[in-house]
């Protein structure tokens, strides 16, 4: 009886000790993001799915990343500046960088600092995991609302590892699914003890998890030409439908933190990318990447369409990558004043082409 | 919490095990020490050899001072400390007497070593203590750990080597007892730092630390409000600190002195500074104060030697004009207290004692929150600007009323848990938490684990560290 007592007792203390965490995680949430105390509060609140896929819900937020009335990333559009619009995934929707940082912020700031680019805004059209073919589709839509002088192509050949994935049915339109309750506190769990492991034994777990997972069995060394090829189609079909949208398109090409040799220290990252693709080896990431910015070059070449060479100028390593691909405020603000050289030329061209359009249209 | 806190906690355990199983205690003291040296040189390995020298000279000079307790000995001893101190205290704050030269320029690229301020005070201490007959005869292995104590190294409490050091003897003194014991206070330890952390930084991105570099006008609530901020947030810093470090200690079985007694509760200032950094300001009584007091019999003196040793104790933090100001103004704050208590002596209470009370420990608490202005600003004109936002009444609130909210908070939930704990029938047994019902303690022990996992690792170093 009494050790029924003590343990019945020791469970209400985990249960209440769990609640104050839980409590504490809302209360918290609330404080600092004006995040509802109940309900769920996660990212997949910021979007919902339409006739052509995913997209932004309208002034979503949820902590940093806070969304405008078109449901892009940043500031509310002005129709009465000029605009570029930046089309991407989560490297240009900006992950790690804190807020405001995310490139396409800091590109804008750099524009408006040089004496061409003044009153220019720069819209932030990307969101993590969009393909350059769900970005094509939005074209029109975008165009027809924000009437760009520019659009920016930053495309991730990553997402052209597996193709069945590109070609998934699209979802029913509506908001993404949600649980009716989801621990606030787990996330936080999760983000020490991932601090606590230390990197070799991440590495090795991740390495064992990469093992596990039955694609990795058929592993490629190396990504196929079709799929390269694929890329390269979607990012023409994408130019394609920009310039029918009467704005020009520049290309961009994809840094890693790799550059062209990664050292050994960064074989870790390389395993952490290809646990998102465990149907792909390590080295064929590094491949990938080459073959594909060679595939924007000769894009770019063919299409007679302004290619700004990223991977180029961006050096290598953590101090401007915070994982393999995504930015730190530092590499964001590299990327940011390279892609303003590069349009720099560009824009008393662009800025006159619209001014044109507008004397046609009245 | 990050992987350095879980080797330290590892290390912690392997260390009490292996302590356990020594039966010798000079065989657990060179243990002790090698565990002690090896957390010095974990956080800063550069000053190792300077805290060994340290130990091994005064470990000699206190034995010559038992030999022969001659004055002169003892104030080569202390000049040979203070020296120490003052070449990576107080001489790179110089450089600006000799711009230009490549000396003080050498001197200006020092870095501070890790708690030399408070392992050179116990150094002093000790020399004091042997040149006047102090028992205690540490062995150069007791007297290395007495130094270099991982518990205490970095910020203290500043202990006594007679207190001490007869702990390092006999068996054992760490149980399982002692470590739930120990770990309780830790906890609450760790939970005032977390809170400390919380105020710095606070919830909505706005905490003392933002509240402080803003520029701009300052209202009479802003002034009040930053101060009670920074008031609260050392308290918890420094106070949780030692909380843990005590804790840590008596898991092993060891005793130290306490260094916080609910200071923001008094209602004199001689009282504050019986209750604050109890282990500095005791040794600041005990071996300046009162040896210059009793020097000469006249109240101007004794008020002189009063106000130089709170200048001290303010050049103890940094050699700076604001912890000079600071030291005068505390110095004058206890010297005014003084002749306060002497005019009463005198004269017939007219308040009822409750109202005389509760005035008085508003006039301390405001008097004391006055003076983070000298420790916390930037710059005289700053601290200046403080004082004149806090005396001269401005109207309006620009700090942003989350943070503003975040201090009363805190400042109540303190008070409320302070008047809580007084009217338990022992205030003073341990288990600090153990007066509230299983639910709430339980939700507190929630609390300051979200509190201490989840936010005080976004946060800075300790505050006393800088010292």
């Amino acid at each position: 009886m009494m050790r029924g007592g003590r343990f019945l007792r020791a469970c209400a203390g985990l249960l209440i000790f769990a609640a104050a965490l839980e409590a504490c995680a809302r209360v918290d949430d609330f404080l600092a993001y004006g995040a509802p105390l109940g309900g769920v509060y996660n990212v997949d609140t910021l979007y919902e799915r339409d006739a052509l896929g995913q997209r932004g819900v309208p002034h979503a937020r949820f902590r940093k990343w806070g969304l405008n009335a078109l449901g892009f990333r940043g500031p509310e559009f002005d129709p009465g500046r000029p605009a570029i619009v930046c089309f991407g995934a989560s490297e240009t929707f900006g992950l790690h960088e804190r807020e405001g940082l995310e490139y396409p912020r800091q590109l804008e700031r750099e524009l408006t600092a040089r004496a061409g680019g003044a009153g220019i805004q720069v819209l932030n059209a990307a969101y993590p995991g969009q393909s350059v073919r769900t970005a094509a589709l939005r074209v029109p839509e975008i165009a027809g609302a924000v009437h760009p002088v520019a659009a920016l192509i930053y495309g991730v050949p990553a997402n052209y590892i597996w193709l069945p994935y590109l070609d998934a049915n699209p979802l029913p339109p509506g908001p993404l699914a949600q649980p009716w309750f989801e621990w606030r506190v787990k996330e936080r769990v999760r983000n020490v003890v991932k601090g606590l492991v230390p990197s070799w034994l991440a590495t090795r777990l991740r390495a064992r998890e990469i093992e596990a997972d039955p694609m990795a069995s058929r592993a490629m060394a190396r990504l196929p030409d079709a799929n390269i090829q694929r890329f390269r189609d979607d990012l023409a079909s994408l130019v394609a439908a920009v310039k029918r949208g009467g704005s020009t398109p520049v290309l961009v090409t994809h840094v890693s933190a790799f550059g062209e040799s990664p050292r050994a220290v960064d074989r870790d990252l390389l395993t952490s990318w290809r646990k998102f693709y465990p149907m792909l080896e390590e080295d064929g990431f590094l491949d990938m990447e080459r073959r594909a910015n060679e595939a924007v070059r000769s894009l770019g070449r063919d299409s007679d369409v302004p290619v700004i060479d990223l991977a180029a100028v961006m050096p290598a390593g953590r101090e401007y990558f915070a994982d393999f691909a995504h930015l730190t405020d530092a590499g964001a603000a590299l990327v940011g004043k390279a892609l303003a050289d590069g349009l720099e030329a560009q824009l008393p061209r662009l800025l006159a082409g619209r001014a044109g359009r507008k004397e046609g249209a009245r | 919490v990050t992987q350095p806190t879980v080797v330290y906690l590892v290390g912690l355990f392997a260390v009490w095990f292996a302590a356990k199983a020594f039966r010798g205690s000079a065989a657990r003291t060179a243990l002790l020490l090698a565990a002690s040296w090896l957390f010095y040189a974990s956080l800063d390995w550069r000053f190792l050899p300077l805290v060994v020298a340290s130990s091994v000279f005064n470990h000699l000079f206190g034995r010559l001072l038992r030999a022969q307790p001659k004055v002169g000995w003892l104030w080569v001893g202390a000049a040979a400390n203070v020296a120490l101190l003052s070449v990576f205290k107080y001489l790179p704050g110089m450089r600006g007497l000799l711009p230009g030269s490549p000396f003080w320029d050498g001197v200006a690229s020092l870095a501070l070593p890790l708690g030399i301020s408070f392992w050179t005070f116990q150094a002093l201490s000790y020399l004091f203590d042997q040149y006047r007959g102090d028992g205690t005869k540490p062995t150069l292995l007791e007297y290395c750990l007495y130094m270099s104590f991982a518990p205490t190294v970095v910020s203290g409490p500043i202990c006594r080597a007679e207190d001490l050091v007869p702990q390092f003897r006999g068996a054992f003194r760490g149980s399982w007892q002692t470590v739930w014991d120990g770990a309780q206070s830790a906890w609450v330890g760790v939970g005032m730092i977390a809170l400390g952390r919380l105020l710095a930084a606070g919830v909505g991105g706005v905490g003392v630390d933002e509240a402080f570099a803003m520029r701009g006008p300052l209202s009479t609530a802003d002034a009040w409000i930053m101060l009670a901020g920074y008031g609260f947030q050392i308290f918890f810093d420094f106070a949780g600190y030692s909380r843990l470090v005590i804790g840590v200690a008596r898991a092993f079985g060891f005793a130290l002195p306490e260094n916080f007694d609910r200071p923001y509760l008094s209602v004199t200032p001689t009282e504050f500074w019986q209750r604050w950094h109890m282990s500095l300001s005791f040794w600041i009584r005990d071996y300046l104060f009162m040896p210059m007091a009793m020097a000469r019999r006249e109240v101007w003196w004794r008020t002189a030697s009063l106000v130089f040793s709170m200048i001290i104790f303010g050049l103890w933090h940094k050699a700076s004009w604001l912890f000079l100001l600071w030291g005068v103004y505390q110095g004058l704050l206890l010297a005014c207290h003084r002749l306060w208590q002497q005019w009463r002596r005198d004269s017939t209470p007219v308040l009822p004692a409750a109202v005389a009370a509760g005035g008085s420990w508003l006039l301390t608490f405001a008097a004391i929150n006055l003076s983070w202005t000298l420790f916390r600003a930037d710059t005289l004109s700053r601290a200046l600007a403080l004082v004149r936002a806090a005396l001269v009444p401005t109207p309006g609130l620009h700090v942003p009323a989350g943070f503003a909210t975040l201090v009363l908070v805190v400042a109540a939930g303190y008070f409320l848990s302070q008047w809580a704990v007084l009217r338990r029938a022992d205030p003073e047994a341990p288990g600090v938490l153990a007066w509230l019902p299983m639910p709430a303690r339980y939700a507190c022990y929630g609390v300051i684990f979200y509190l201490a996992v989840f936010r005080a690792a976004e946060s800075q170093a300790f505050i006393y560290t800088q010292f």
